[in-house]
């Protein structure tokens, strides 16, 4: 089970870093940006 | 207590909660730190002419009516709406002109010249925006969404919203061009995504709506942009509320988790029980309740906002009329020049160069603003508040001057031979006058990151009895959303304190 999330997880990462490769690069600009904003938000959402 | 309810700050959203509480029994103060009201949607008189300060138009009046509405009111004793039509006249690099009516079908015959299949594609994109500002975006407009349960009850209210979330997805950029293949026509449409203060790369998609929702009429309010917020404040003070000018508040008193009053620049204290703060969160945050008072999670929170693009604003007064089509005429830029000002200009804080500027003519829809025969226009454009080679309080004229020679070189328009009055609002003037950090009108960014749940909530989780209303909360800037924003604090307070 615990493999099973690991290779899970790094499906979904693989799969998100070849739809970045994959984009124009308006959309690489734009999950570039929403990217470096994702660690904030669980603090985001509380105040 | 001296008051129920204080409010910071007399901007749309401030007075819009002011006036929902005293039509329900509160009494409230707001404390204003210039001498009017309005904050960004207002405007003032200079050697003969109005000009506004910020906003320029309306579009989405119904959330006006809302608020007269829950006021028990009619916007039109308040408020003298006048129709604009055509939305915007556009001026190309290459000499051409054109225009979009209201009409949509007008505006569909004018995309046809440029190409037919385009037309075709302004059909769909209307019927989509139509639904999508109508009956769902449109809906969340004066609704809290502060948590994933309010989140969760408005898409519940509103199933279509579902259809349209992929549009929350995309950016700006590839709605358009997902609709769009013509170059001119996607140009046509490119500069809302400045209206929430970022370029169409990084701008929600959602956002590429506005093009159509204009379509549903766009308005301007007799003897200026004033005229909305002395209507909201003419409505507050009917029921008892109190306004105080030039009144400019410090600190947010605090008794534990609890804001309990505000304390003036002048020292003097006044307790209530609820603190409504219509200035930019993170200098409410921040300064006013105190960075040393803030959880950690809190100030990692704040501080990770960033403030929204500046946008200094050319004020002209005329002694003839100008050579315009539109109440907003457009200089026209490309998609991938309202990035490059963005990505290139911007982040080296360069003023744009590439002549992009929208020019309203508030004395077309308007001609009392200005003595007779003479006219007043608002040039706005966007640039850094740090500037890699100058300062803005020592090369105010040079920028005139720069943007003046622009619109002569790329676009033909010549003005200067015309000016009587010429005032330049920099970011740094902003910054003074209305307390807007770095001169960032449109609050913070409005990226899909920054929206909803997780833009600082209406309802302060931080201090109890402290909520939040304009750009800085949900919806962002613009005038049907800070309005929006005071009625839904309006709204919590009534609940938690009524």
């Amino acid at each position: 089970m615990k493999n099973l999330k690991k290779a899970l997880l790094l499906a979904g990462l693989l799969g998100a870093v070849a739809a970045y490769f994959a984009a124009d690069e308006s959309t690489r600009r734009y999950i570039a940006h929403i990217g470096k904003q994702v660690p904030y938000l669980p603090y985001r959402y509380f105040i | 207590m001296d008051y129920d309810a204080v409010v910071i700050g007399a901007g749309l959203g401030g007075l819009s909660c002011a006036s929902v509480l005293a039509r329900n029994g509160f009494k409230v103060l707001v404390l204003e730190n210039t001498g009017q009201v309005g904050g960004c949607c207002s405007s003032f008189d200079h050697q003969g002419y109005r000009f506004d300060i910020g906003a320029s138009i309306v579009e989405l009046k119904w959330v006006i009516d809302d608020l007269f509405h829950k006021l028990g009111k009619k916007t039109e004793d308040f408020i003298d709406f006048i129709p604009i039509d055509p939305i915007y006249g556009f001026f190309t690099a290459d000499g051409r002109r054109f225009s979009y009516p209201v009409s949509v079908e007008g505006t569909r015959e004018v995309i046809a010249g440029f190409s037919p299949e385009d037309a075709l594609a302004w059909d769909r994109f209307s019927e989509v925006g139509s639904e999508a500002i109508n009956f769902a975006f449109g809906k969340v407009m004066s609704e809290s969404m502060g948590t994933m349960k309010d989140m969760i009850r408005v898409a519940a209210a509103n199933p279509k919203l579902a259809k349209y979330l992929k549009y929350m997805v995309l950016n700006f950029e590839s709605v358009l061009t997902k609709f769009f293949k013509n170059d001119t026509v996607r140009a046509s449409m490119s500069l809302q995504s400045y209206f929430v203060g970022l370029p169409p790369a990084l701008c929600p998609g959602y956002v590429a709506f506005l093009a159509y929702s204009e379509h549903e009429g766009i308005f301007y309010p007799r003897g200026g942009m004033i005229g909305i917020p002395q209507g909201i404040a003419d409505a507050f003070t009917r029921f008892g509320g109190e306004i105080r000018f030039n009144s400019r508040v410090d600190r947010v008193l605090t008794d534990g988790k609890r804001a309990c009053g505000v304390e003036l620049a002048d020292g003097t204290q006044i307790r209530s029980n609820v603190v409504v703060s219509n200035i930019n969160a993170k200098t409410l945050y921040l300064e006013l309740v105190g960075e040393e008072k803030l959880p950690a999670w809190a100030k990692r929170a704040i501080k990770s906002y960033e403030v929204s693009i500046p946008a200094p604003m050319i004020m002209l007064g005329l002694d003839a009329k100008p050579d315009l089509d539109a109440h907003h005429s457009f200089c026209y830029a490309t998609l991938d020049e309202m990035n490059r000002i963005w990505f290139e200009d911007y982040a080296n804080n360069r003023v744009p160069d590439g002549g992009f500027m929208l020019i309203s003519w508030p004395t077309h829809a308007d001609p009392s603003l200005a003595p007779e025969g003479h006219h007043c226009l608002n040039l706005v454009s966007f640039a850094p508040y740090d500037l890699a080679d100058g300062d803005w309080d020592r090369d105010r004229e040079k920028y005139l001057d720069t943007m003046l020679g622009l619109l002569e070189k790329n676009f033909n328009l010549k003005l200067r031979d015309h000016i009587q009055v010429a005032k330049v609002n920099t970011p740094k003037d902003f910054e003074r006058l209305l307390l807007h950090p770095r001169g960032a009108v449109y609050g913070l960014q409005s990226d899909i990151t920054c929206t909803a749940a997780f833009r600082p909530s209406a309802r302060s989780r931080v201090l109890r009895g402290l909520y939040l209303t304009g750009a800085s909360t949900h919806l962002g800037g613009g005038v049907a959303p800070t309005i929006g924003s005071g009625m839904v604090a309006g709204d919590f307070i009534i609940k938690d304190f009524g």
